[in-house]
């Protein structure tokens, strides 16, 4: 191993919104801490905004204002499931409201302060999710608070975005308090070949200088009647570079057009992804977080035991692993589920639920893919709720269920007993896992 | 829900948008028959679009049903004059293998036997341009194809082209239309309208709109695959058949140079081979006793395919699976016989037949030796005079079996026979080969996507890109994978009878390729709903089937990085887009 060896309290492995979560909650504890990550993960392809939990006692046809707050969502989450990370943390849980509040202002350059309340955000699909936390240029688009019309804007050259879905997206939710919509198009990035119409090519050529206020100009002139606020596809803007005076994409439109401008949450390739790993990534450095490029090579010693970490021998008191789901490559499957560094046990979350003949979680692991989903693609799906079983110090567990090392965490996405993708709680399993477990880390020291 | 209007007149409704629906569809029309074609759900969505994509000759059938190879091969040499845009020629290497160190003399003999054998498949070779076997070294052999196992002998090589069937199944239809014929996707047949003994039109329900309907002609012609007993009883009639279901796997790239002959654990010939952009393995060959819609590779099916291709190419076990898909072979009911065994002939039955000797296809339907326990089905009289069906056949010899088909469907109208021409009329932009480079320079869009947009459209190449002359946006390459235009699906939309977002799975494989529809599909949703007007609800709507229609797909090979596109895939249509 090249290099001195180095000593800190906490080592981090992974850099998403859980390994951040876990790193600068254990730095605002006075800790030394190093991070390693491999590769942008899946928070870089996130959809930009940071959902928590729907409110599942939300009848059809309740107002989004009259619904419960993230905290409360999450609660009940837990109170319903008690395979998922919500209800595995214990009281650990009453932190979910710090949890988002440090989230958002660790990354408050990003990151619009949070309501006591979801923001309603439209997507591209013509939906409209629920998020405890968004980027700051999604905000003014947040259905709950827009008092007037939608203007959702097209790039007549964008086939990526099709403002008319969007705005019959929220039309139908009109029942649910959302405005009213209209589709306009900017006869914009017209003719100029494949590359422009993809959405990061789009959000750099916005921020060429008089891209945005262009823009504007022409918003302003096919704004209809009423329009409260425009809503832009999620380009606009690559985010802040290399600390430069800089001045935000949707304020520039906004400032030319006269109206508040924002953009929806972002499927893939996702701009908004991107920035949100970067302002990680910004946030980390700016903290004093060691950031370590490379791979982790397990070693045979526990946390306190040196490891090699990108190349490097470290040696750390505490362990936290937030390598994510089957995407960034914390569980895999090769013909069986495996966590990745440490191979550590996995579990296949929500079944079988109930059972004569308790199975053992290797078993389920061993199973083919198949037996492990269920042909309803919207049916609970057990292979993607699979991952690492953690005591509520979030510490994982062996086959015995005890603790592997006292000073081994775990958490985001690599935990099982939730679908991170999919089941609207991903981020918010982040933060607050995050959150907990840098803070347990620390204070073991 | 409304009848429409007066019972139109036919002379013949087709049944099925398969190979043989839309190929009998094309020949009746071209013979100047009034034909109206119905089809429950898309061309090619059962087994049509679900074989292994060759035209090949059947090296298989030889030993039983050599006449199959024979016809198989001719037909292939037509194919490739009525379709040359859709093909592409897959040499094949049959390895050579053996047990010991030294090969004993049994192997040998096996080994000479094999080169005996495709030494004869030659014969048939220049009727499908097919060029002559090589015997092969085992130096060559490792040259040509590095990533076989170890210790094989050498190999035989033979000639096969591959095809994409869907196209095949829909340039048919398509054909099918030009001549006149009426084309109704997502029908279906609810029942026959009888009059006594004679069977004199069709009802049927568009499963769109609700709308009903009844057609009337004087021949009803079936060709619904593996759906057929169940639409025959429906009227009382029989249509003997003993389902195969067939279980193909998709590689996410060219895993092999060449097509790898395979011996599977139970000793059933089985392949690996490169075709388009990807490989296929396939296939199996099993009873299949459920409902043709509920067809679904098992975990068992796909490790008996994988471990047959491993045994002589190991690192595919390294591979990302795509997708696994399945179709039944509608072979003949035959009893005390083993799946593989059974003939590939087809027959063709006339329900009204009373105590007439049934024409059959040159042989017996039950194969040689044997009585059919059931007895010769296509001599029971039951009273549905009108009433044809197509059992059994295969792809390569589709147009050969139209041609029969609509033979007999002119014999049954009383018709003055009509010379058939399918053979010699180009299937729609099958009358010249445009140049990828020069077509990719005429029209600004990179050559390896112009040559996708030829392999698919032939000559048609040129409307499909003269759309994006007419705007520019639809030069976008909505899927890298497949390399499909935006303009493409927008002239698949115009001019090739889709009806529902998951028909562009067959006309121009939306969502087939590995990402599994990740950015595509929902710009392909926008731009079809925008030509045929639908709602967001619509799009949505859409966009939904079409993925749960690939999750079905994916389900049972899930594993490695194939895994992790599905949670990116879940995380994006379901997680944000709510689908």
């Amino acid at each position: 191993m090249a290099g001195p060896v180095l000593e800190t309290d906490v080592l981090v492995i992974g850099g998403g919104m859980a390994g951040a979560m876990a790193a600068l909650s254990a730095r605002a504890s006075n800790a030394r801490v190093a991070l390693v990550r491999r590769s942008p993960g899946a928070t870089a392809v996130s959809s930009g905004v940071l959902s928590v939990g729907d409110d599942p006692r939300a009848l059809p046809g309740d107002f989004f204002a009259s619904r419960c707050s993230p905290g409360d969502a999450a609660r009940w989450v837990a109170a319903a499931d008690p395979d998922h990370p919500y209800a595995r943390v214990g009281e650990g849980l009453g932190e979910i409201e710090q949890a988002i509040a440090f989230a958002a202002h660790e990354l408050s350059a990003l990151i619009a302060p949070p309501e006591d309340r979801n923001r309603w955000i439209m997507t591209p699909y013509g939906s409209a999710i629920p998020c405890a936390l968004c980027q700051r240029s999604m905000a003014a688009g947040d259905l709950v608070e827009v008092e007037g019309l939608v203007a959702v804007v097209g790039f007549r050259g964008h086939l990526g975005f099709d403002a008319r879905l969007v705005a019959q997206g929220i039309d139908r939710l009109e029942g649910l308090g959302a405005p009213r919509a209209e589709a306009v198009e900017l006869a914009l990035f017209m003719g100029q070949g494949e590359s422009i119409a993809q959405p990061f090519a789009l959000a750099q050529a916005l921020e060429a200088p008089g891209a945005a206020e262009a823009a504007g100009e022409l918003l302003g002139k096919v704004l209809p009647a009423g329009a409260a606020v425009a809503l832009f596809p999620p380009v606009l803007g690559l985010g802040p570079q290399d600390g430069g005076p800089w001045k935000s994409v949707p304020e520039r439109i906004a400032a030319a057009a006269g109206i508040a401008v924002a953009e929806t949450a972002s499927d893939v390739p996702s701009v908004p992804g991107l920035r949100l790993q970067r302002a990680i990534d910004a946030r980390l450095a700016a903290s004093g977080v060691e950031l370590l490029q490379g791979e982790v090579a397990p070693g045979p010693g526990g946390p306190g035991a040196p490891l090699e970490v990108a190349g490097r021998s470290v040696v750390a008191a505490s362990w936290i692993l937030a390598t994510g789901r089957y995407l960034p490559g914390g569980i895999r499957r090769r013909g069986v589920l495996q966590e990745t560094i440490f191979d550590l046990p996995v579990e296949v979350g929500g079944w079988p639920r109930r059972t004569s003949t308790p199975m053992s979680t290797g078993s389920l692991a061993r199973r083919p893919a198949a037996s492990l989903t269920d042909r309803d693609e919207r049916a609970l799906q057990p292979l993607f709720r699979a991952g690492v079983r953690v005591d509520a110090q979030l510490r994982p567990l062996d086959v015995d269920g005890r603790p592997v090392h006292p000073r081994l965490h775990a958490c985001g996405a690599v935990l099982g007993g939730h679908e991170p993708a999919a089941d609207g709680t991903g981020m918010g399993v982040a933060i607050l896992t995050g959150r907990l477990a840098g803070r347990a880390a620390a204070g073991k020291l | 829900m409304s009848m429409t209007g007066a019972p139109a007149a036919y002379d013949v409704v087709i049944l099925g948008g398969g190979v043989n629906g839309a190929g009998t569809a094309r020949d009746c029309a071209m013979r100047g028959l009034r034909v109206l074609l119905l089809e429950r759900s898309d061309f090619a969505s059962g087994a049509s679009g679900a074989n292994s994509g060759m035209i090949h000759g059947g090296i298989r059938y030889m030993l039983s049903d050599r006449h199959v190879t024979e016809l198989a091969c001719r037909d292939s040499g037509y194919i490739q004059r009525i379709a040359p845009h859709l093909l592409f020629r897959i040499p094949f290497l049959m390895p050579f293998a053996s047990a010991h160190q030294e090969a004993s003399l049994v192997e040998r003999a096996t080994w000479y036997a094999m080169e005996v054998y495709v030494g004869t498949y030659d014969l048939y070779q220049p009727l499908k341009r097919g060029k002559p076997s090589t015997r092969l070294t085992a130096e060559e052999l490792y040259d040509l194809e590095p990533g076989l196992r170890p210790g094989l002998a050498g190999a035989v090589t033979f000639d096969e082209w591959g095809i994409d069937s869907h196209r095949l199944c829909v340039s048919n239809a398509l054909a099918a239309a030009r001549h006149g014929a009426e084309l109704r996707t997502w029908t279906e047949a609810v029942e026959l309208v009888r009059e006594g003994e004679k069977v004199v039109g069709v009802r049927f329900r568009d499963r769109l709109t609700g709308e009903r309907g009844e057609a009337r002609a004087p021949v009803v012609f079936n060709a619904t695959g593996a759906w057929s007993p169940a639409l025959a009883r429906k009227s009382g009639a029989v249509v003997p058949m003993r389902p195969g279901k067939g279980v193909h796997l998709t590689l996410d790239r060219r895993w092999s140079n060449y097509g790898v002959a395979c011996i599977a654990v139970d000793g059933r010939q089985m392949f690996l081979m490169p075709h388009e952009n990807e490989s296929i393995i396939g296939t199996t060959d099993d009873d299949f006793y459920g409902d043709p819609d509920d067809l679904e590779a098992t975990a068992d099916e796909v490790e008996y395919l994988l471990e047959g291709v491993e045994s002589f190419v190991p690192g595919v076990r390294q591979a990302r699976i795509t997708r696994s898909w399945c179709g039944l072979r509608t072979t003949l009911f035959t009893y005390g016989m083993n799946e593989d065994a059974l003939s590939r002939e087809h027959l063709i039955i006339d329900h009204g037949a009373r105590g007439a000797s049934d024409h059959r296809a040159r042989g017996a339907a039950g194969g040689p030796g044997g009585p059919d326990k059931r007895g010769d089905p296509s001599k029971v009289a039951e009273g549905l005079d009108g009433l044809l069906s197509i059992v059994g056949g295969k792809l390569a010899s589709y147009r050969a079996q139209a041609e029969e088909a609509t033979d007999r469907i002119l014999a049954k109208l009383g018709r003055s026979a009509v010379a058939c021409r399918t053979h010699l009329e180009p299937l729609p932009g099958g009358d010249a080969l445009p140049d990828a480079a020069a077509l990719a320079e005429q029209y600004g869009v990179a050559a390896p996507v112009a040559a996708r947009v030829i392999y698919r459209h032939g000559s048609l190449a040129h409307e499909v890109l003269r759309l994006c002359q007419d705007d520019p946006r639809l030069g976008l390459v909505i899927c890298r994978d497949e390399g499909i235009l935006a303009a493409e699906v927008v002239h698949c939309v115009r001019h090739e009878k889709v009806r529902r977002l998951q028909d562009l799975r067959r006309r121009c494989r939306l969502a087939l390729g590995s990402c599994g529809g990740l950015d595509c599909a929902r710009i392909a949703a926008q731009l079809a709903g925008r030509e045929l007007g639908w709602s967001g609800e619509q799009v949505r709507a859409e966009l939904s089937d079409l993925l749960s229609q690939g999750w079905r797909e994916r389900r049972p090979i899930l594993d490695g990085h194939q895994l992790a596109n599905e949670e990116l895939l879940r995380g994006v249509h379901r997680g944000l887009g709510g689908l």
